[in-house]
């Protein structure tokens, strides 16, 4: 009895993986480093989950309502993301293998921002703009994390009143 | 002989939350201003985000006796801050100010005028919208959120002014401050970007006209009675092209 289900257990996991070859050395997506910064506006975590609706937030609260220098501004997160080729020039965000697009292709996931928004950083504002008014996660409280999550829903719900 | 420009009705503000928050917002600056120091904490949080309020009413005020008709420094300066590329097809590229030269038939007097986008308070283009993508700010402003934009132009059919664009073609290396691109509707957004940012900046149109030192577009509120813009109208008077359409434009033009 013992025998037979050490036996399973031992055939289990290698049967696994022969039906799925990829599998034992996918390490996930190959994303490039921050070009600038420390750390992500918000935890990398937090960042990682949930960065389309927090930019989705953003982009409404700036359009519509007109807020500006709000950390989950597209421009900033190009500015801080995009890389620099060997000669120092910032290649686009969105090209092969660059930050937004490792990840996306990886999970299939794609997305149209960049057919209207600069993919290149601001030219002279990214090292300005860290120090004077990009406010990062210390400043960033889980509590303004919770408002913008239920704002999140007020959104939706007027959107879906929009559609009507 | 105009309508007041001073009332914004602000009928087509975001709803719901949007509202409430300003009125919190309000009530929570008036708080401040009271010295209620104990609110400080929360009004940190408050004057982290300004957003366009209904107190002011952003507007232009065009000196005609001062444009000239050969100059179009305002355009350019449109041009260069959008990232708009004037040697495009004439019959397809952006255009967000024209400059257009005027006869007088009876008496033959000639002027020249820009035309953008007049920041209607009733906008027509609002008004037929058919996603809430061509909206006014709470400021007056008159923009298209080109994110809920489903091209289908009915704004610039309604447009008195033929003051909107759309975009025919796939664009590249778009300024970072403004985003465009195929299939959307543009037009004049009197600058938001460098207004919402920084009280003291102006659209790059009255920048450009100063710099060539014509000075004849004049940004400012007209909500308050001490702004250049206002001092302007109610000293030498502002009239609004097809005023008899009652639309209460946001942009004026003297001498006309
Ligand atoms: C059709 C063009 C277009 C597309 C596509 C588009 N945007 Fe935008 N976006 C704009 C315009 C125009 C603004 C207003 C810019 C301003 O007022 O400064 C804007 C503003 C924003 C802002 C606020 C400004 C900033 O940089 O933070 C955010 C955030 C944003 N967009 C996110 C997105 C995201 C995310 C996507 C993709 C899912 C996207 N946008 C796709 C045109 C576009
Ligand atoms: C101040 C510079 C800065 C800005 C602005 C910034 N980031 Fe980051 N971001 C970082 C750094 C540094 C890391 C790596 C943090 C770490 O290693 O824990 C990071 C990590 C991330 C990660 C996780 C990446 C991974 O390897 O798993 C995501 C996703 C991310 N950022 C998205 C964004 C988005 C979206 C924006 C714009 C709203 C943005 N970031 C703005 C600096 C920045
Ligand atoms: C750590 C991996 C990772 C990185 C880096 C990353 N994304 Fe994403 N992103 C995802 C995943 C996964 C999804 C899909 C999530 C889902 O569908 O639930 C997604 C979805 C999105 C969406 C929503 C797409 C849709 O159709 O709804 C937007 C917008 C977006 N990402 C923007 C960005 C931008 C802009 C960057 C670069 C600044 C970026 N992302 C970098 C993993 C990443």
């Amino acid at each position: 009895m013992s025998l037979r289900l050490n036996l399973a257990l031992l055939i289990l996991p290698a049967a696994l993986l022969l039906v799925m070859p990829g599998y034992a050395d996918d390490n996930g997506p190959v994303i490039p480093p921050a070009t600038y910064g420390d750390q992500c506006v918000a935890d990398t975590d937090i960042m990682r989950k949930e960065h389309m609706s927090l930019l989705n937030h953003q982009r409404d609260e700036t359009v519509i309502e007109g807020i500006r220098g709000e950390p989950f501004s597209l421009v900033s997160c190009v500015n801080c993301h995009a890389q620099n080729d060997n000669g120092g020039q910032p290649i686009r965000i969105d090209a092969k293998g660059q930050f937004c697009e490792s990840c996306h292709t990886y999970a299939a996931v794609k997305i149209d921002c960049f057919t209207c928004h600069a993919a290149l950083p601001e030219e002279n504002a990214v090292i300005g703009s860290l120090q004077n008014n990009l406010p990062v996660a210390s400043t960033y409280s889980n509590k303004q994390l919770l408002v913008m999550q239920s704002h999140k829903v007020a959104h939706k719900a007027s959107h879906d009143y929009q559609r009507k | 002989m105009t309508t007041s420009v001073n009332n914004n009705s602000g009928g087509d503000q975001p709803q719901g939350s949007g509202n409430a928050q300003l009125a919190r917002r309000r009530f929570l600056q008036k708080l401040g201003l009271m010295g209620a120091v104990a609110a400080s904490y929360t009004l940190l949080e408050v004057q982290a985000k300004t957003a366009a309020s209904s107190d002011k009413r952003w507007g232009l005020f065009i000196d005609t006796s001062k444009c000239s008709s050969g100059c179009d420094a305002c355009v350019r300066g449109c041009n260069e801050e959008h990232g708009i590329d004037a040697g495009k097809d004439e019959h397809t590229r952006a255009q967000w100010i024209r400059k257009i030269d005027l006869t007088d038939n009876l008496t033959g007097a000639e002027s020249s005028v820009p035309v953008m986008c007049q920041h209607c308070d009733s906008a027509p283009c609002v008004d037929v919208c058919p996603t809430g993508a061509s909206f006014k700010r709470a400021d007056g402003v008159v923009l298209v959120n080109k994110h809920t934009c489903i091209g289908c132009r009915y704004c610039m059919m309604a447009c008195p002014y033929k003051a909107r664009s759309f975009i025919h073609e796939n664009l590249t290396d778009q300024k970072p401050s403004a985003p465009r691109g195929k299939g959307t509707v543009e037009s004049c957004t009197l600058c938001v970007h460098r207004i919402d940012s920084d009280q003291n900046q102006q659209p790059a149109c009255a920048v450009s006209c100063t710099d060539e030192a014509h000075s004849a577009i004049v940004f400012g509120d007209l909500n308050d009675p001490d702004s250049d813009i206002s001092k302007k109208l109610k000293t030498v008077g502002g009239s609004q092209i097809r005023a008899d359409l009652s639309l209460n434009t946001g942009v004026r033009y003297h001498g006309l």
